[in-house]
């Protein structure tokens, strides 16, 4: 017959075990955390294609004229295939200003990334804008 | 034996099991993690290297126009441009091998100073557009050609304004159109019968909405006559500094004429200096948001030839071959949009190399 120290460390074992394992299960999540590099990569092209539109003062004239099918155009193609977008823009009061949808797809996509970028109209009436460009790998 | 010394060995070999059995757990968990932050580390690596190579101009900053010269350090970036991602015209065309004074892949790979990095570049323009010859009509005095013009990027129709050059012996013709909203177009091309020999079609189109946004596109084709022979049979056209090199394969040749064409203009070039086998002609600096095409037609004993060449020489391709390569080493390419003489190209880099240790 097995004496009571015996069955205690039998115990005392199974209980390491048990904590053991629940700390695995609940650590786990922690190493899927977001793929950063992609994220970056996103975030470079984004910034990189807004400054080349507004590098000339096209981004401005865009906005200040309205054309939301044209700046939905250009970013079509500066863009690089497989990347999915949606572009607010928004005035000096944060209020919206687009009025018509500047996205390229309604499919999901997988870690977005957000940039806000501040564009100044090169016409002889300055404006302020703010950009909030949304980009996501298509999944 | 003591019931209690039972006790204690099953004991053990339970804890035993279990730190076993928790390391194990614990690597494969973390392995994922430690690879990423490994490979992170490249990624940032190949980062700096693309934006090294567009950002820097070089050394010396102009040995994109210096034919002759193999830089000490290499770096595309125009020297008289304070604008980032602004590429050299010449720069570019030397990382065309069918330029003359191109840098072949060992000696890129030599003056970029990493030598346990491999790469590629790749620059094109931002959408893609294509010819097709639809149909051909003959009359009595003249005859009609019908191509059919596609405007597209990874598939989905570009709307464009189209430009249209029609070039044969002395002949030049120009024509205006546009793509509609399924990306294609229709060109009609008349050519009276009295005319002869290889018809060079170029179309270059600019992006509805943005006008940096350009692509070309050049179909050649038989007129009167047999089937054309490939491009640079009979010269080698090597646009540098911005200076077109032309180097006659037969010393038979006649020139008729020498054009550049962009999507505004159009214009004769003007000889330079001439040898018995060669001659330099001076290119304008168009202030045009396009690329050049380089346009040469003559004759060689009784057939006429046209040929051409772009400037800058896009779309190019150098460097190694990921496709093929099997050796394991995780490749990472990166996009830029970059600018060269006002127009919008993508220029992608890819990197490979040893694992970080």
């Amino acid at each position: 017959m097995l004496d009571n120290k015996g069955q205690i460390r039998i115990i005392e074992a199974f209980l390491a075990i048990s904590v053991m394992f629940s700390a695995l299960v609940l650590t786990a999540p922690m190493s899927s955390t977001p793929d950063l590099e992609r994220q970056g990569t996103l975030r470079k092209i984004g910034t990189q294609v807004l400054v080349k539109l507004d590098n000339n003062g096209t981004l401005g004239k865009l906005i200040e004229s309205g054309n939301w099918t044209a700046l939905r155009q250009s970013m079509d193609l500066l863009l690089p295939a497989g990347v999915v977008y949606n572009l607010t823009v928004y005035d000096e009061n944060m209020q919206g200003v687009n009025t018509q949808e500047v996205n390229n797809s309604n499919q999901q996509g997988s870690e977005a990334v957000v940039i806000q970028y501040l564009c100044v109209t090169q016409s002889s009436d300055i404006h302020f804008y703010t950009i909030k460009l949304q980009l996501a790998w298509l999944k | 034996m003591p019931a209690s010394s039972i006790d204690t060995f099953l004991a053990c070999s339970v804890m035993i099991v279990l730190v076993l059995s928790a390391m194990v757990s614990t690597s494969n968990t973390l392995r994922p993690s430690m690879n990423e932050l490994l490979h992170r580390k490249d990624v940032e690596r190949f980062q700096q290297l693309a934006q090294y190579l567009l950002l820097n101009k070089g050394v010396p900053t102009n040995w994109g126009s210096l034919g002759n010269v193999i830089p000490d350090s290499l770096g595309l970036a125009d020297s008289d441009s304070s604008q980032p991602y602004q590429l050299d015209i010449d720069k570019v065309s030397r990382l065309n091998g069918n330029n003359i004074y191109s840098l072949s892949y060992s000696q890129l790979w030599q003056l970029s100073g990493v030598s346990d990095v491999s790469f590629r570049i790749e620059i094109q323009t931002l959408f893609n557009l294509s010819t097709t010859l639809i149909s051909t009509t003959r009359d009595v005095n003249d005859t009609t050609y019908q191509f059919e013009v596609y405007a597209e990027k990874s598939g989905a129709p570009v709307l464009a304004r189209l430009h249209s050059y029609v070039v044969a012996r002395d002949y030049v013709k120009s024509f205006k159109s546009s793509t509609s909203s399924n990306g294609h177009s229709s060109i009609l091309v008349t050519l009276p019968n009295s005319l002869n020999g290889t018809v060079i079609l170029l179309t270059f189109a600019k992006a509805e909405n943005n006008p940096q946004i350009v692509a070309f596109d050049v179909f050649t084709f038989s007129h009167n006559s047999s089937e054309p022979l490939p491009n640079r049979t009979f010269t080698r056209l090597d646009p540098l500094n911005y200076v077109l090199n032309v180097t006659f394969t037969y010393p038979s040749e006649e020139v008729l004429k020498t054009l550049v064409f962009t999507y505004n203009y159009n214009f004769s070039l003007i000889e330079k200096s001439r040898s018995a086998q060669t001659v330099e002609y001076s290119i304008p600096r168009l202030l045009d948001a396009s690329p050049m095409l380089l346009v040469i037609t003559g004759i060689n004993q009784s057939s006429s030839f046209a040929e051409w060449s772009s400037y800058p020489q896009v779309p190019l391709q150098i460097g190694a071959d990921f496709d093929e390569s099997d050796n394991g080493a995780k490749t990472v390419s990166f996009s830029h949009i970059v600018t060269i003489n006002e127009a919008l190209y993508e220029i992608v880099t890819k990197w490979s190399g040893a694992e970080s240790p």
